[in-house]
């Protein structure tokens, strides 16, 4: 019987306990599931960053592997697509003991926060990762606003 | 009531940590002929400088840091700053002296050639 508001707070106290050892539990799953290989067997697609910055976005992606005559970037509007191909790079004459990496064929479409302007983005790929940088359109920018 | 304080106090004794380094396991292919053994490792993002390959009695470890400079508001995150380790066993055969490594498009490629003793060998039968 909960005859005193104390006994409920305890209660839900422990409730709230129990509630953040569940929370870390699944932090730790996700952990080890978000590490393992991207771009790896056949359907799966590269990761992705997207950060802001003001009057422009930067879209960071993981394609190891990945030539850039191999990939291609289609912006409009705010329409993103970023689409590749991972040919197979496995030798002739070996024998394979593990194949992990894979070859395949990817195409993965975003929509951004903002309309960006497609004549002035750049790309460029360095390490196997790609950037983006795609500069906002004039009407996205935030304006600063003088106090009177 | 009393207990309840001593669980949120619990909570609150976890000391405040900086993010350490996430580690991750590359994906990698592994080939092999009658004169070297290939591997071959997908680390994006890895720079050459930043990069270890450690061949130790029979284990050999690859490891590398990538770290991105960031800058602007991150609106969604699936890949950070990593560190990429994974180990494997190798056998006593490779000629350590003449192993190659080289980075490209964040591939790490291992060339592991085999000693010559090791290699095969076409025994000749001679007629009696």
């Amino acid at each position: 019987m909960f005859t005193r508001m104390s006994d409920l707070d305890r209660m839900f106290g422990a409730m709230d306990l129990l509630r953040n050892r569940m929370d870390r539990i699944f932090g730790d799953f996700d952990y080890f599931y978000d590490c393992g290989p991207g771009l790896a067997v056949n359907g799966s697609l590269p990761r992705t960053n997207l950060y802001e910055d003001g009057d422009h976005f930067e879209v960071r992606a993981e394609v190891p592997g990945i030539t850039k005559d191999n990939l291609n970037v289609k912006i409009q509007g705010n329409y993103l697509e970023i689409s590749g191909t991972r040919a197979a790079d496995s030798p002739d004459g070996f024998k394979v003991h593990r194949t992990e990496r894979g070859s395949n064929t990817f195409s993965r479409s975003f929509t951004l926060p903002d309309d960006v302007d497609a004549e002035k983005a750049e790309a460029a790929l360095k390490d196997g990762i790609l950037y983006l940088m795609l500069p906002k359109t004039e009407a996205a920018r935030p304006k600063q606003i003088t106090i009177k | 009531m009393d207990e309840t304080r001593e669980l949120v106090k619990q909570d609150n004794k976890n000391i405040e940590k900086t993010r350490e380094l996430r580690s991750a396991i590359p994906a990698v292919d592994i080939y092999e002929n009658d004169d070297e053994i290939l591997l071959y490792a997908d680390m994006p993002g890895v720079i050459k400088e930043d990069i270890s390959v450690n061949i130790d009695n029979g284990t050999l470890s690859l490891s590398g840091i990538r770290k991105f400079e960031n800058k602007g508001v991150s609106k969604w995150e699936e890949f950070w700053d990593v560190e990429y380790a994974r180990s494997f066993s190798v056998p006593q055969t490779i000629d350590i002296e003449k192993v190659e490594a080289d980075l490209k498009d964040g591939v790490l490629r291992l060339h592991l050639p085999k000693s010559e003793a090791a290699k095969p060998r076409m025994i000749k039968i001679n007629a009696a």
